[in-house]
C-alpha cells in the first residue's frame, strides 16, 4: 500500500467506509507487485527482457493463489443460518474449508466431517428396477434420493454420538453401575473413538456447491472458516499479499519466467528455483510468530497432571 | 545546422563547377537522409545494448546506450488521444513512428469550459475547485488536458475555487477541459490481435482497469475492457518521425538569382538531429547528390565517409 498520513489511514480521509486503509500496511497489492517486477527483473540488462505484463500478471495471480492454499493462513469466516433443506451453499469465493461450527448458546462447537455421506443422487426406476428414460434418452431422476430426503426429514441415523444414533433413547438395563444396550445387528465392543462425537455432522458436495448438515442442524446457525485463492472475485484492485510474502512472489515469478523461457541455462534457472523455495520457507517461518512469549503459554501446562 | 550542409555538400559536389544543387533537391535529400540516420539509432541503440551486456560497453562518458537514448528522447511526445465515436478506440497521432506506452487515466475530477483567458490560468466560472472541506482539489500536479486541442498542462496553484494556475498557456476561450489526479494511472499493454482472444478469456490475465491492454489496427488502438469509454483518458507516449528539413531562401537582386539561406520563413526547418550527426549528414547527401550529377567520386566520398564512422562507432 502507498504510504498515507494517520488522517487516511484511520478515517479515510472523511470518506467512507471509515476502516478502509485499517491494517493495509500489512499488505502489498497486485499492481505493485506487477509494477515492481517490471521494473526491478525485467530490462535490458536484466536475466529476464521482453516480457510481457499479463506475463508477469499471470505468475503473480498464481503465486498468490498458491500462497492462499497452504501458507498465507488468510482465512475467511462465513455465518448463516442452516434452513429446512439443510444445506449451506458455498461462499461465491470458497476454495477449500478449514473448519465448519456449529453456533450456539455463544460458543462454537466445531463439528466432524461425516465419513459416511449423508446425501446421493438417485434415477427413476420402475418395480423391476430398471431406469427410467425420457423421450430423449435421459434418464429420469427424482428430486431427493432416499438418502437426502432421509436425511432432511430427520429420519437418517448417525453412526456418531449425537441425538441421530439409533440407540439414542434406546432402552438398556443397568447392571454394576453402568448401562448395556442390545444392538439391533452384529455387537460392537468398546467406543469407536472416530465417531465418538456429540456434535452435528456435515459432508461436503463439492460438484453441487453445498455443504449438507445432519437433521439436527436444521434452523441452527453454522459457522463456515474457509479459504479462497485471494483473487477477490476478479476484482484486481482489491487482490494484495502479505509483505512477509512479497520477495517470495518475486523470486515465484522469476523462476516460472525462467523455466518457461528457450535457452536459458539450466544453472540459472536452479538457481531461481532454490531462492524460491528458501523464500517461502523463511516468510512460512516468519508468519508462523514463533516466538518465546507464545512458546511460554503453552509451556505454562508442562506440569499439569494427567488424568 | 542545415546551411551548414548545404554549403559543404556544395563545396564537395562543385569541385568541377558543374556540381549545382537546387533546393527543391537539396531539401528531398536531406529528408532522406535524416530519415536514414533517425531510424538507424533504433538499430544502433540495440546493437549497443547486446554490447553492454557483453561488457564491452562502458560507463560515464563511454556510455554510448545513454547518448544514443537521448537523441531518440528528443522525439518523444506525450498526447491525449481522441476517441473515435464512442467506442473503446483511439485515434493514434499522424507522425507516430513507435507507439512506446499507453496509459490510462481513470479519477477525473473536474470538468467544463475555459470562461476567461488569462496568461498560465485556467478560469471556469461555474467550477468549484476549492472548498472549506476540499481545499486542494484538483491537487497541484494533476494533469488538465485541454479537450478542445488534446493539448496538456499541470495544476500548479489553486487561485480560487474557479481559477487555477497551470504550467503552460493551453487554454483558449470556451475550451473545454478536464482534469485528472495523477495516482491510479495504469499501463495499457500492447497485445498483439492473435493473443487478445487467449488474454481476455482468460480469468487470470483479462484486462482490467488496473492492467488494461490494447491492440493495435490501422491507425487506431481498441482499449480493453471494453468499459474505458472516456473520451479523453488515453495518453500516449510515443516517438514521432522527425520533421522533414528544409532550406528556406530568399532571391534578393544582389546576389544575381542566387538564392540566399533564410531562416525567418515560416517553412523553415533545421535537422532534428544532433549536431555531431553533420559528417554523416553530408556523406549520405553528397550519395544522393553524387548521383544526381553522376559524379562518382563525390558517392564514393559518401560512402567511404559512412564505412569509416561505421567502423569508429562499431
Amino acid at each position: 500500500m502507498a504510504y498515507i498520513t494517520d488522517y487516511q489511514y484511520y478515517e479515510n480521509g472523511g470518506a467512507n467506509p471509515e476502516n478502509e486503509n485499517w491494517g493495509s500496511y500489512q499488505y502489498v497489492t497486485l499492481q505493485e507487485i506487477v509494477n515492481n517486477f517490471m521494473l526491478i527483473y525485467q530490462g535490458n540488462n536484466e536475466l529476464l527482457n521482453n516480457l510481457n505484463r499479463y506475463q508477469v500478471l499471470f505468475y503473480a495471480k498464481r503465486g498468490i493463489q498458491e500462497l492462499n492454499y497452504d501458507a498465507m493462513k488468510e482465512i475467511k469466516i462465513l455465518e448463516l443460518e442452516v434452513g429446512e433443506d439443510l444445506r449451506f451453499i458455498m461462499p461465491q469465493d470458497y476454495v477449500n474449508w478449514v473448519r465448519i461450527s456449529l453456533y450456539q448458546g455463544g460458543i462454537l462447537y466445531p463439528m466432524t466431517e461425516n465419513i459416511q455421506t449423508n446425501w446421493a443422487g438417485a434415477y427413476l426406476q420402475d418395480n423391476n428396477a430398471r431406469i427410467l428414460f425420457d423421450q430423449d434418452g435421459n434418464v429420469l431422476k427424482p428430486e431427493y434420493s432416499t438418502v437426502t430426503y432421509d436425511r432432511i426429514q430427520g429420519k437418517k441415523k448417525s453412526i456418531y454420538l449425537n441425538t441421530d444414533s439409533p440407540y439414542h433413547n434406546s432402552l438398556g438395563y443397568f447392571l454394576d453401575g453402568a448401562w448395556f444396550f442390545d444392538y439391533n445387528v452384529g455387537s460392537r465392543f468398546g467406543l469407536n473413538t472416530e465417531t465418538a462425537n456429540v456434535n452435528p455432522t456435515f459432508s461436503i458436495n463439492k460438484q453441487s456447491g453445498v455443504i449438507n448438515f445432519d437433521s439436527t442442524m436444521s434452523g441452527r446457525m453454522a459457522v463456515l472458516e474457509y479459504v479462497s485463492d485471494g483473487m477477490e472475485s476478479g476484482n484486481d484492485a482489491g487482490v494484495s499479499v502479505n509483505k512477509l510474502f512479497e520477495d517470495y512472489l518475486y523470486a515465484f515469478i522469476r523462476y516460472s519466467l525462467l523455466n518457461g523461457r528457450l535457452g536459458v541455462q539450466e544453472y540459472i534457472v536452479n538457481r531461481a528455483r532454490k531462492d524460491k523455495s528458501s523464500l517461502l520457507r523463511n516468510a512460512k517461518i516468519r508468519l508462523s510468530n514463533i516466538h518465546p512469549g507464545r512458546l511460554l503459554m503453552n509451556m505454562r501446562g508442562q506440569d499439569k497432571w494427567i488424568k | 545546422m542545415i546551411d551548414d550542409v548545404r554549403n559543404t555538400v556544395l563545396a564537395i559536389a562543385n569541385k568541377n563547377n558543374y556540381g549545382y544543387i537546387s533546393p527543391q533537391d537539396f531539401n528531398l535529400y536531406c529528408q532522406q537522409a535524416q530519415m536514414d540516420l533517425f531510424e538507424d539509432y533504433f538499430y544502433q541503440y540495440n546493437s549497443w545494448i547486446t554490447k553492454q551486456n557483453q561488457r564491452v560497453s562502458g560507463t560515464g562518458y563511454a556510455d554510448i546506450v545513454k547518448s544514443l537514448e537521448e537523441v531518440m528522447d528528443f522525439f518523444s511526445q506525450e498526447v491525449f488521444l481522441a476517441q473515435v465515436g464512442v467506442a473503446n478506440t483511439y485515434s493514434l497521432p499522424s507522425d507516430y513512428y513507435l507507439m512506446n506506452k499507453l496509459f490510462y487515466y481513470p479519477n477525473s475530477v473536474a470538468e467544463g469550459t475555459n470562461t476567461f483567458v488569462a496568461a498560465f490560468k485556467l478560469t471556469d466560472s461555474t467550477a468549484a475547485f476549492s472548498n472549506l472541506t476540499n481545499p486542494t482539489t484538483p491537487p497541484i500536479g494533476s494533469i488538465i488536458v485541454n479537450t478542445t486541442t488534446n493539448s496538456q498542462c499541470y495544476v500548479t496553484a489553486i487561485d480560487n475555487a474557479t481559477t487555477l494556475s497551470i504550467s503552460a498557456n493551453i487554454m483558449n476561450l470556451n475550451d473545454s477541459y478536464i482534469i485528472y489526479t495523477n495516482t491510479n494511472i495504469s499501463e495499457v499493454e500492447r497485445v498483439s490481435q492473435n493473443k487478445l482472444f487467449y488474454l481476455t478469456s482468460s480469468p487470470l490475465t483479462a484486462p482490467s482497469n488496473q492492467f488494461p491492454a490494447y491492440v493495435l489496427g490501422g491507425n487506431t488502438v481498441t482499449i480493453y475492457p471494453s468499459t474505458i469509454l472516456s473520451s479523453t483518458s488515453i495518453k500516449a507516449q510515443y516517438i514521432r518521425y522527425p520533421k522533414p528539413p528544409k532550406w528556406t531562401y530568399s532571391i534578393i537582386s544582389a546576389t544575381e538569382g542566387t538564392p540566399v539561406f533564410n531562416d525567418t520563413q515560416p517553412d523553415y526547418q533545421d535537422f532534428e538531429l544532433p549536431l555531431s550527426d553533420e559528417p554523416t549528414l553530408v556523406a549520405k547527401i553528397c550519395q544522393y547528390v553524387g548521383i544526381e550529377i553522376r559524379e562518382s567520386d563525390v558517392v564514393d566520398f559518401g560512402t567511404a565517409q559512412i564505412t569509416n564512422e561505421n567502423q569508429e562507432e562499431g
